[in-house]
């Protein structure tokens, strides 16, 4: 049997394995790999029985068999996994295929939980490469909730082994899977990964699953395959509702919509596929309709690009002395501020740079990528020049995202787009070469194609190619501005490509910028950019967005429009001093965080920075942290009050930076939550308080091994150290992480704190202090670093 | 189901004395909470044997040890595996608010374990009335008086609840997403012994401030 034309035809899958076992008599609990050793016989005649009912591919016996679930076992995953591939070709003979079955770890990836996706990712290459040299004809990835897990089990297999692979995923009647993914960001983001067929499985009954499976087939060009569980269970007996007939009826509409590729998940057996089998006799696979539409995604937000959608262009230090400084000081709270920023004001997809001399570019992309994944739930899209950074952020980048940019060079075109290509991206073209910028539009238009042609000849559709005619500056080269209209005009109607448009380049130069940058902006929407790039915390640009949107047609019955504008009044320019006589002390007792920045700005025409934080800030969080302690003030006024320092310190910070001085930091500390704990809210809150104090705090994060900290110490010479643990299960890791740093000839001095942390306890293990919450953080940090 | 404003504000130390603008915004939190997401659950009645050492579930594979579970089911012939969460959305909600407000984001924390303690509410409901003739006893959780954390991977194994509720739980016992509930809850065939709504309820049950100063908010 040869899987090659399974594409056109109807294939049948096996149906549940842990379902025949229980029927059998197998007892409840247990690691059913194991069975592929202990009990071959048994597991063969299962395989076996699905084949004589009509399964043309069984799954191996191999769902949890990786290396966190057979730790405790005492076998490796390739003698599991050999075992089990060897089972499954015994039974199988000539009559099917053998299908190596990757299942979910039963443990949740960053930021989720604390497995890192390169760890992931390096869990399934075990898996992938055991079942490849044993043997197995193709590789199924399944259950699956997490598309970033997902994503790493796809690269793996295809990475390291030549197995063609089907992936499915868990979803729920509302559309999504439990971590939020939905149907057309798991079809464009697992099509554009390069799986061979993708589909449902578990979860839902077949009459359940079926409008899921009818949105799948519309959002992929792929086979798509349908395995869902036999009904619902009951949940007194747990035996599923749904019977062999009715099971095998219901699958029927999903024929019509699509799918080619059957089987069955939780509650099915032998007996289901037989029926399957014959309900789904002499019949043909139904026409399908692919909605070739540009889309890039996160997994909870998919981006279906048909109409103008704005990129936002703040994550950039280009001219941004504050954002440069953040990178040469690694602060991702604050790159990431910027995304929130930009998300809020209504951007789409962010463009993002990390591109500066000093920054180490391969490795700053993929950080600065998580990080704003972890908070952000709109796309990306990746701007370098650097071919491995690109690579580097489009590895670890969970959904489908753009590539900003390549041109029509052929040696970019041929060094970039292999990399667009496998990892399923789509890829803005700027409209030069190595002669420069075409000074006409024809010229421009001829790059474009040329792009084009270099794109589709590496099997990157049209759908995903984004040209930029760019913009030049109308005060340099006035007769440019309707060169680069009439390029965008053509780029779109003629090519039927997406146009992206640096917007702003083109006032610079003239008063009032906004004006003609506006001006320009609706003009170049009107000729057919569909992708400005612009600042959305601009009001004036995001109005003209809004506006255009209403003529076009594309906000219908102008709903998004009146959203914006009805009732809020046009704004005018603000009044100075119009909130009174409130005072800066004021202004951060109340967690006033725009006025608390607008008043520290003032205040910075009188007094210097550091006497602004030691003589007007601190005292104010002094009698916020007074009034919490005397339990007059509760905790949400506490961080509200902080947040408002914590503006006066971005004032403080951009001054500073624009000067080119030494910033305010008043000492150094570590803080991490400990090995086990994944739960770091309260770590969190008591680093908000911390750094409004002005101390620099160097947050390792959540479930952080001993060494990690130890070593943090010894390289970044710190004095003081905060743990926090959430759960008694994890003390002794404090306990270990103190003994640890105790061993250093100078150990720093070491504050304890978190819900299961007592006074005693401290004590106990050796900690200098013990913290109750983050106002005796305060104290405790202020006395030993003053 | 409804979420409970005064159990959240409880949760953050500010119960009857918190100031109507603090409430007023807690309210708010709570109720784009509600819109935003529901808790969902499942469970699964077992067979019950009382055996020398512990409270067996055979069906499940599980053993409840400990006098707590022993005292609880003293009377009950079955025993219901409860498990409701608000699943990685919460977390991820929480993740993008510590990001943007911290201060709304620990008022989202303790509305969130209000939340998830209104669907086990909700589903002890459900119990009731699909059992109406059983009575039963109050529902208690791994962590609670000596009834071993090293519970839950079993009760999660026994509930599938990674495939069906995804919910899984680390090395360390933490059920990950993080408003997670586990409960046990006994079927008997007589009126169970009612104890005042209190610890044996509440999410922060592991990690309260009160109950490790020697207190609780029912007597405080």
């Amino acid at each position: 049997m040869q899987l090659a034309d399974f594409q056109n035809k109807i294939l049948m899958l096996d149906g549940g394995m842990g379902t025949v076992l229980q029927q059998r008599g197998l007892p409840p609990g247990g690691q059913p790999e194991l069975l592929n050793l202990t009990e071959p016989d048994l597991i063969r005649s299962v395989h076996r029985a699905y084949i004589d009912a009509g399964s043309q591919v069984i799954y191996t016996n191999t769902f949890g068999a990786n290396r966190k679930k057979l730790a405790r076992t005492g076998h490796s995953v390739d003698e599991i996994v050999r075992a089990a591939v060897r089972v499954a070709r015994e039974a199988a003979g000539a009559d099917a295929l053998v299908a190596l079955d990757i299942g979910p770890f039963g443990e949740l990836l960053e930021p989720m939980g604390s497995l890192p996706f390169e760890d992931a990712y390096d869990l399934f290459r075990e898996i992938a490469e055991a079942g490849a040299a044993a043997g197995a004809d193709l590789a199924v990835i399944e259950t699956m909730t997490d598309l970033y897990e997902t994503k790493a089990a796809l690269l793996a297999v295809k990475e390291r082994t030549a197995l063609p692979v089907f992936v499915t995923m868990s979803f729920e009647a509302s559309g999504r899977t439990f971590t939020g993914c939905t149907i057309p960001s798991m079809a464009r983001t697992l099509e554009g990964l390069g799986a061979d067929a993708i589909g449902l499985n578990c979860s839902l009954g077949p009459d359940l699953l079926a409008p899921l499976l009818a949105e799948l087939c519309r959002s992929t060009r792929l086979p798509v395959i349908a395995k869902p569980n036999a009904g619902l269970p009951d949940p007194v007996d747990g035996h599923y509702d749904m019977g062999p007939d009715a099971f095998a009826e219901a699958l029927l509409p999903c024929l019509d919509a699509g799918v080619t590729i059957f089987g069955g998940c939780c509650g099915t057996s032998p007996e289901y596929i037989r029926k399957l089998n014959a309900v789904l006799a002499g019949k043909t696979p139904a026409k399908r309709t692919y909605d070739a539409a540009s889309f890039v995604c996160t997994p909870v937000t998919p981006l279906r690009i048909d109409g103008v959608r704005v990129i936002g262009e703040r994550i950039n230090p280009t001219g941004k002395k504050r954002f440069q400084q953040a990178l040469l000081e690694n602060d991702l709270d604050y790159i990431l501020d910027v995304g929130i920023q930009q998300e809020d004001a209504g951007a789409d997809i962010l463009d993002v740079n990390v591109g500066y001399p000093g920054v180490d570019e391969v490795a700053m992309l993929p950080r600065v990528v998580k990080t704003l994944q972890s908070a952000l739930s709109i796309p990306l899209q990746l701007d370098s020049s650097n071919p491995d950074a690109l690579e580097a952020g489009l590895r670890v980048y969970n959904g489908k995202a753009a590539v900003n940019s390549v041109n029509g060079n052929p040696e970019v075109l041929a060094r970039v787009l292999p990399i667009v290509k496998k990892y399923g991206a789509a890829v803005v073209g700027l409209a030069l070469d190595a002669d420069g910028i075409p000074q006409t539009a024809e010229g421009r238009v001829t790059i474009a194609r040329r792009i084009l042609a270099a794109a589709r000849a590496h099997g990157i559709p049209d759908e995903d190619v984004w040209i930029d005619c760019l913009t030049l500056t109308v005060s340099a080269q006035q007769e440019q501005a309707a060169e680069t209209l009439r390029a965008v005009r053509t780029v779109h109607d003629a090519l039927g490509l997406q146009t992206v448009l640096g917007v702003s380049n083109i006032s610079f130069g003239l008063p009032n910028r906004a004006l003609i940058t506006q001006s320009f902006l609706t003009q170049a929407m009107y000729a057919g950019l569909t992708l400005p790039i612009i600042n959305p915390n601009q009001r004036e640009m995001m109005d003209a967005v809004a506006a255009f949107r209403v003529l076009s047609g594309e906000d219908g019955e102008c709903r998004d429009y009146i959203a914006r504008f009805a009732g809020a009044p046009v704004p005018t320019a603000p009044v100075p001093g119009g909130s009174g006589n409130l005072t800066l002390d004021d202004a951060i007792v109340r967690g006033l965080r725009a006025d608390a920045g607008r008043l520290a700005k003032e205040a910075l025409a009188q007094e210097d920075e550091l006497s602004l934080v030691e003589r007007r800030l601190i005292p104010a969080l002094d009698k916020v942290g007074e009034g919490y302690e005397q339990g007059t003030l509760f905790l949400p006024q506490l961080l509200s009050a902080a947040q408002a320092a914590q503006a006066v310190f971005e004032v403080i910070r951009t001054s500073i930076a624009r000067k080119g001085g030494a910033p305010v930091k008043k000492g150094r500390l570590v803080i991490a939550t400990v090995q086990g704990d994944i739960h770091d809210i309260g770590k969190n809150i008591v680093k908000t308080v911390l750094e409004n104090y002005g101390y620099d705090v160097i947050d390792l994060g959540r479930d952080v091994p001993p060494e990690t900290i130890l070593n943090t110490v010894q390289e970044q010479g710190v004095r003081l150290v905060g743990l926090s643990a959430l759960m008694t299960t994890t003390l002794p890791a404090m306990e270990e992480t103190i003994r640890l740093l105790h061993t250093l000839p100078e150990p720093p001095v070491v504050f304890v704190g978190g819900a299961v942390v007592t006074p005693e306890y401290a004590v106990h293990m050796h900690a200098d202090y013990y913290a109750k919450d983050a106002r005796q953080s305060v104290e405790i940090v202020r006395r030993v670093l003053g | 189901m409804q979420l409970n404003i005064d159990e959240a504000l409880r949760y953050l130390g500010a119960g009857a004395q918190a100031p109507a603008a603090l409430r007023q915004e807690m309210a708010d939190v709570a109720r784009q909470l509600m819109q935003t997401l529901r808790p969902r659950y499942i469970y699964r009645v077992y067979p019950l044997r009382h055996e020398e050492h512990a409270e067996l579930l055979p069906d499940a594979d599980v053993a409840l040890t400990g006098s707590t579970a022993r005292r609880m089911l003293a009377q009950c012939d079955q025993a219901v595996l409860l498990m409701c969460t608000l699943g990685a959305q919460f977390d991820t909600l929480l993740r993008t608010q510590q990001a943007r407000d911290m201060s709304r984001a620990v008022m989202l924390d303790a509305c969130g374990s209000a939340w998830v303690e209104a669907g086990c509410d909700a589903a002890e409901q459900e119990l009731k009335t699909r059992f109406p003739e059983r009575y039963l006893t109050d529902r208690f959780s791994p962590g609670y008086g000596d009834l071993p954390l090293t519970l839950q991977p079993g009760i999660c194994a026994a509930l599938d609840a990674q495939r069906r509720l995804g919910v899984t739980v680390t090395e360390s016992l933490l059920l990950n997403p993080a408003k997670t509930v586990t409960a046990v809850i006994g079927l008997a065939d007589a009126p169970q012994m009612a104890r005042i709504r209190g610890c044996a309820y509440c999410a922060l049950r592991q990690t309260c401030a009160l109950r490790k100063g020697g207190t609780s908010c029912a007597t405080g």
